[in-house]
């Protein structure tokens, strides 16, 4: 009813508008018609009186072409402005936007906005990328599943925690005093299960204390690894229900929040998330990229010798790429003692970088070092002269390289 | 022109009416706010069915304990309900509030269901299928809730959901208090 009134509505108007534009052009012919009647009007009664002799022959004559002056102009006059406005756009361009205008947004309406269309909703959109579209999995028969789960492993914190999430689905995103159980008995089996840490948080976010729900994620945050999948909405959800608390939002980045303590306790802070980090590589000791992430988390740190020893972990499951030695060699060569010589792990390392990158610096002035102390100096000579030669002439170590080759000489 | 004058119109309008609109938003007065007359006065006629088959309907007898009581309109078609819900359970639970549960224009069963899922902090719940208790209370939707001090007297009237602001600044306060 309401699209017919609309539709009806619109048609009234896209006639009143297209009425007068269409008319403009005939009217204006009809007009030079009437003008034209009227002065050959006039010329017939001037012939009239001056047959009938009223008009001297003269003013006659004199009339008469005041007259047929007239009629030229009046046609001039109507030429000019219908060349004018019928050059072009001006005389197509209005009726023409008139009828696209409406039809357009009709176009427009069937194809996105009428109401018959299917539903495109959001968690439709979400999980488009997932293997299988067409199977959507309701809340009910996640609710089911996971029932059936846990009567099959009542003690199993997966298996609990997924449970409490479908109740929490199925209650809109309210955790009810069901969800709350099996979340408890999730976090009874393994206490920092995330999911059911998070779910405790919001359930203490929704209960009134937020402060609670902002620490024990914040603890949860500290505790994930760097690329959790479930970092970015925690931060955000911290921020959340802190903006929502009247409480100040914590940043969202884990460094950026470390700024508000003081340096000692910052340092303490990340050591121990790196203490965590590696004390759950002991348990998964086939993470290759997780070593790579504590080395160089270490690295970082200053402790080159577990840095050292994370990346000969990582390198044992499978050998490590060029930039990946180079970190490798530098922990290693960190640990070398002012005026001692590189140690045979290190000489190891450095001799693997060289071989996968003859020119690299730090492999040729170390191996060069090396091979120094083991007495064999023309060795030590080719690799500082080659670096010597690869070396910029600004570069500030050529005093102290040119000098140790002079040594060696 | 005058002519002139009159195309001002439209844009003259357009300015006094973006006037008012920044002086409604800049002025700090809540759009949503419509008071209440309740506070300070005696709480309405209590005459509500049982929500929970098998107990006694409500009356004024449960306002006027000598103890404070919250009174809690509610629905289990109503969402921001859901939002407060949780904060009602751990009134009664954490704070030993009593409180007073009216299922408003909710079937009874809907609402009972409702309750089930989410937990029921309700010491007594009615159910006011047609809205009459609504109308006594001046409810203008749900969830509203009224602090109503032992003897009887509407204390604060929220209409809305309450938040954890407001059980902090407010209820937990007020519990304490007129106890």
């Amino acid at each position: 009813m309401l699209e017919f009134l609309l539709a009806l509505l619109t048609t009234a108007t896209v006639g009143a508008l297209l009425v007068p534009l269409l008319r403009v052009s005939a009217r204006r012919t009809e007009r030079l018609d009437s003008a034209l009647a009227i002065y050959r009007d006039q010329l017939a009664e001037i012939e009239r009186e001056r047959v009938a002799g009223a008009m001297p022959e003269a003013e006659a004559a004199a009339a008469r072409i005041e007259v047929e002056r007239r009629i030229l102009g009046a046609a001039n006059a109507t030429d000019a402005t219908a060349h004018a406005e019928s050059s072009g756009i001006h005389r197509f361009l209005p009726p023409a936007l008139a009828l696209l205008i409406p039809l357009l947004a009709l176009g427009v309406y069937l194809q996105i906005g009428r109401p018959g269309l299917p539903a495109a909703p959001f968690s439709a959109q979400r999980t488009a990328p997932h293997p299988n579209p067409n199977e959507s999995v309701t809340v009910e028969q996640m609710l089911a599943h996971a029932r059936a789960r846990v009567t099959e492993q009542p003690n199993d914190p997966d298996a609990n925690a997924a449970l409490g999430e479908a109740l929490v689905l199925e209650a809109d995103g309210t955790v009810t005093p069901d969800a709350l159980k099996a979340f408890d008995k999730a976090l009874a089996g393994r206490p920092d299960d995330p999911r059911a840490q998070y779910y405790r948080g919001l359930h203490e976010a929704q209960s009134g204390d937020s402060r609670a729900a902002v620490a024990r994620w914040q603890a949860l945050e500290a505790k994930s690894a760097p690329d959790a999948p479930w970092l970015g909405m925690l931060r955000s959800e911290i921020a959340r229900i802190s903006r929502a608390a009247g409480m100040p939002v914590p940043t969202r980045d884990q460094v950026e929040a470390m700024q508000n303590l003081d340096p000692a306790q910052r340092q303490q802070a990340i050591r121990s998330m790196v203490e965590g980090l590696d004390a759950k590589m002991k348990e998964n000791p086939g993470d290759r990229a997780g070593w790579l992430r504590l080395a160089n988390a270490w690295k970082v740190l200053g402790e080159n010798a577990r840095a050292a020893d994370a990346y000969a972990r990582g390198d044992a499951l499978a050998p490590l790429d060029t930039k990946t030695l180079t970190d490798w060699a530098e922990a290693h060569i960190r640990q070398i003692e002012p005026g001692a010589a590189p140690s045979p792990e290190t000489v190891a390392v450095l001799q693997r970088l060289e071989k996968a990158e003859p020119r690299n610096a730090l492999a040729l002035f170390y191996l060069g070092a090396a091979s120094f102390a083991a007495g064999d100096k023309p060795e030590a000579l080719k690799r500082w002269k080659t670096l010597l030669a690869l070396l910029p002439a600004d570069a500030p170590i050529r005093a102290m390289l040119e000098e140790r080759i002079k040594a060696a000489e | 022109m005058n002519r002139r004058l009159l195309f001002l119109l439209p844009l003259a309008t357009l300015a006094l009416m973006a006037g008012f609109f920044a002086w409604s938003l800049l002025a700090g007065r809540d759009p949503a706010s419509i008071g209440s007359v309740l506070v300070g006065r005696p709480a309405p006629r209590l005459d509500v069915k049982p929500l929970r088959e098998g107990e006694p309907p409500l009356t004024d007898a449960l306002l006027k304990t000598g103890k404070p009581v919250i009174v809690n309109f509610f629905a289990s078609w109503c969402t921001p309900c859901l939002a407060e819900h949780p904060l009602f359970t751990r009134l009664a639970e954490r704070d030993g509030a009593v409180i007073i549960g009216i299922a408003w224009k909710n079937k009874p069963d809907e609402a009972r269901t409702w309750l089930k899922r989410l937990g029921d902090p309700y010491k007594f719940a009615g159910a006011d299928l047609e809205g009459r208790a609504g109308l006594d209370w001046g409810l203008s939707g749900v969830p509203e809730t009224y602090l109503i001090d032992g003897q009887g007297i509407v204390r604060r009237h929220f209409r809305g959901p309450i938040t954890e602001r407001d059980l902090n600044e407010t209820i937990l306060p007020f519990l304490k208090g007129a106890k």
